[in-house]
């Protein structure tokens, strides 16, 4: 099915194309064809899990790689609900580059053995890792939404707005877009936490589960997430503050994510 | 189509020139009819307006226009001429393209100038002066005016100091809808801006000024409330917009005030418009997270940014409309030459019919096959005598001449004029 997922990632190349171009000429003049190329590909990478999913009885979430092809296969749909409700086209030029990457990353790693590590063949995994990855999509778009703050934050500060600032969202729309989608994130990070909490005390991994690197890490990163929402709530943050935050936070959740196989971490290293 | 453009505008004649050429709304009607009697117009619309007055029209030269013209306001034709500019054929749909667009605004991209031109269609049309050419001219000018508008940014930005503060409103809060709005000190440009945040949703507006009753007075305009002077730091808080003129010599808004307003405010952002000179509003608050000023200047540059930006797109609608008029010059040309055309094959066809029908009785004794011989010969012939002048009208279609050539065609083998077939 590694055809299928090439395919996709060929038209997710044409999103990343239209992001380059929106930057360089400040103007999404290819956005509907890039979105039709996105919606293409997001049918091909859902189909190419599918027949992965039939082929090894099971749904392929095992591996870095799944879970990175899962990221972008979920962030497709998660774009078109918020362009569908926000209307803001200059997001695609976050969104489509990242799910081209997340795309790229499944490609690499894509195996096509169908062992399964023993450890990991349970019923945890279908809730645990959805919920961590779709609190991942959220989160990362509450992270664009951050950075259109900041950009156009700078240019109404500075006095001298150039052309760039009309295709970008009102200052508002940057807020809500981030508070909500981190509003969103938020619970469904911690539900996922709990569930791996929880999987871990069921599968009885030893005492030392929870000095694992990346476990301490992706708890870091939760409690950048959790000073962002109690400040957003009690101490009425919003706008620059929050949006650095944010920002933060979503570079916590890259190194958790993207770094899980690289700091001897025994039970995130997917490739036991 | 014989087109002819006679006018003044903005950029060849000073106002007193345009005040006395233009011609009043209520007396549009007797003039349309005037000008095509006195200069034998078949078709004639004329545009007025403060920045230019116009006269299109078709069938007569240019000269009787430009008469029409002089007789009609009396005025010497020495006074004026200098300032009118004539211009014809592909030049005069080129200026009509260029007006309707509002290329040739003294604002490029003001959406007045559309309507206008509009109105002016319409007159024309209920006087009855409008025919298929003109009609043809200013349906496609419209079409036109209404792709640059689309394609191009030349319409886009914000090129006034009262809507160059609604955009920035709009690029903080996108939805003006539920905002306040506190006017400090009762100005003109105070309150034009207020005008335009009211017409883009602001729904309460709150009115300060050092003489109360003046603030009661401009209240009323907005259907807003007025607070006396000396307690409109109690209710600034409520303000998302705060918009200050007064002629105080010296900071009315100071950066502590602003620092309380936002923490009072809990973060919510507040939009400083100081169009005060010397400045009421202290520009270090700006600094401030969520707080955003703008003074006159700043105002004043965000318009050069849109004004620059606009020129730019006016050179991609020039192309547009180069584009445009080389199109619509065509489907002129070949709309004068076609029926031409078919009505000389068909002129011929029946005098060959004519003439076999005449000559009936003579070959009543001839064979299907040898009749048959005769309809191919005469049809060969009439054929070879076609030829030529069909192919050079073809030819001509293409070029400026091509109604002329036309017309003599016309003449030559006595065609009677019909109206050109309607529809592209």
């Amino acid at each position: 099915m590694l055809a299928l997922l090439r395919l996709a990632l060929g038209l997710y190349f044409l999103g990343f194309v239209h992001s380059v171009l929106t930057i360089i000429r400040k103007k999404e003049t290819f956005l509907v064809p890039a979105a039709i190329a996105m919606a293409a590909g997001f049918i091909c990478q859902a189909a190419s899990i599918g027949i992965q999913a039939y082929g090894i009885q099971s749904f392929p979430l095992t591996r870095l790689s799944e879970s990175f092809s899962f990221f972008a296969a979920l962030a497709v749909p998660v774009f078109f609900t918020v362009y569908w409700k926000y209307r803001i086209p200059s997001l695609s030029v976050f969104a489509f580059p990242m799910i081209f990457l997340m795309a790229f990353m499944a490609n690499i790693g894509y195996d096509k053995t169908t062992d399964r590590p023993a450890i990991l063949m349970s019923n945890w995994l279908y809730i645990h890792i959805p919920l961590v990855i779709l609190g991942y999509v959220a989160l990362f778009i509450a992270f664009s939404a951050a950075i259109l703050y900041l950009i156009q934050e700078r240019e109404l500060k500075s006095k001298n707005p150039r052309m760039f600032y009309h295709r970008f969202p009102s200052l508002e729309v940057c807020d809500d877009l981030a508070y909500k989608s981190l509003a969103i994130g938020f619970p469904l990070m911690t539900l996922g936490m709990i569930s791996g909490v929880l999987w871990a005390h069921n599968a009885n991994l030893g005492p030392q589960w929870e000095f694992d690197t990346n476990i301490l890490l992706t708890f870091f990163t939760w409690l950048i997430y959790l000073l962002l929402i109690c400040y957003r709530l009690i101490a009425g943050w919003r706008g620059k503050k929050a949006a650095y935050l944010a920002i933060v936070g979503f570079v916590g959740v890259l190194v958790t994510f993207v770094g899980a196989n690289y700091y001897g971490s025994v039970f995130h290293s997917f490739t036991q | 189509m014989q087109l002819a453009l006679i006018g003044v505008s903005h950029k060849t004649a000073p106002v007193e020139i345009r005040e006395r050429l233009a011609f009043p709304s209520e007396k549009m009607r007797a003039a349309l009819e005037a000008l095509m009697e006195r200069a034998k117009a078949g078709e004639a619309m004329i545009l007025s307006t403060c920045n230019r007055v116009e006269i299109v029209a078709e069938g007569p030269s240019d000269e009787l226009v430009r008469q029409f013209l002089y007789d009609y306001h009396r005025i010497a034709a020495e006074s004026i001429s200098d300032h009118l500019y004539c211009l014809q054929n592909a030049e005069a749909i080129r200026h009509v393209f260029r007006v309707t667009s509002s290329l040739d605004s003294m604002m490029i991209g003001e959406p007045q100038i559309l309507g206008q031109v509009k109105e002016a269609y319409r007159i024309a049309n209920d006087a009855g002066t409008i025919g298929t050419h003109l009609s043809a001219l200013m349906t496609r000018a419209f079409a036109v005016a209404k792709r640059v508008r689309s394609e191009t940014g030349i319409s886009q930005s914000a090129v006034s100091i009262s809507y160059a503060a609604v955009e920035l409103a709009r690029q903080i809060f996108s939805d003006l809808t539920g905002k306040t709005v506190m006017i400090i000190g009762a100005s003109k440009m105070g309150e034009l801006a207020a005008k335009h945040l009211k017409r883009n949703g602001v729904s309460s507006v709150l009115v300060t000024n050092r003489t109360f009753e003046k603030a009661v007075e401009v209240a009323k305009v907005f259907e807003g409330a007025a607070i006396p002077f000396e307690h409109f730091t109690d209710h600034i808080d409520r303000a998302d917009i705060v918009i200050s003129s007064t002629g105080a010599p010296h900071f009315v808004i100071t950066k502590a005030m602003a620092e309380r307003i936002i923490r009072h405010r809990k973060n919510k952002p507040v939009f400083f418009i100081d169009i005060a000179v010397p400045r009421d509003i202290d520009p270090a608050i700006n600094e401030i997270d969520n707080v955003f000023l703008y003074d006159i200047d700043d105002l004043q540059q965000v318009i050069d940014a849109n004004l620059k930006e606009r020129l730019k797109e006016a050179h991609r609608a020039e192309e547009i409309i180069d584009g445009e008029v080389r199109a619509f010059c065509t489907r002129m040309q070949t709309r004068d030459v076609v029926p031409t055309i078919i009505e000389l094959r068909a002129g011929i066809e029946k005098m060959r019919h004519d003439e076999i029908d005449r000559y009936r009785k003579k070959l009543k004794d001839f064979t299907p096959e040898q009749m048959a011989v005769i309809d191919q010969l005469t049809e060969s012939l009439a054929n070879k005598f076609l030829h030529s002048p069909i192919t050079q009208m073809k030819e001509m279609a293409h070029d400026e001449r091509g109604a002329e050539f036309a017309e003599t065609v016309r003449k030559l083998f006595n065609i009677k004029a019909v109206d050109p077939p309607s529809g592209e």
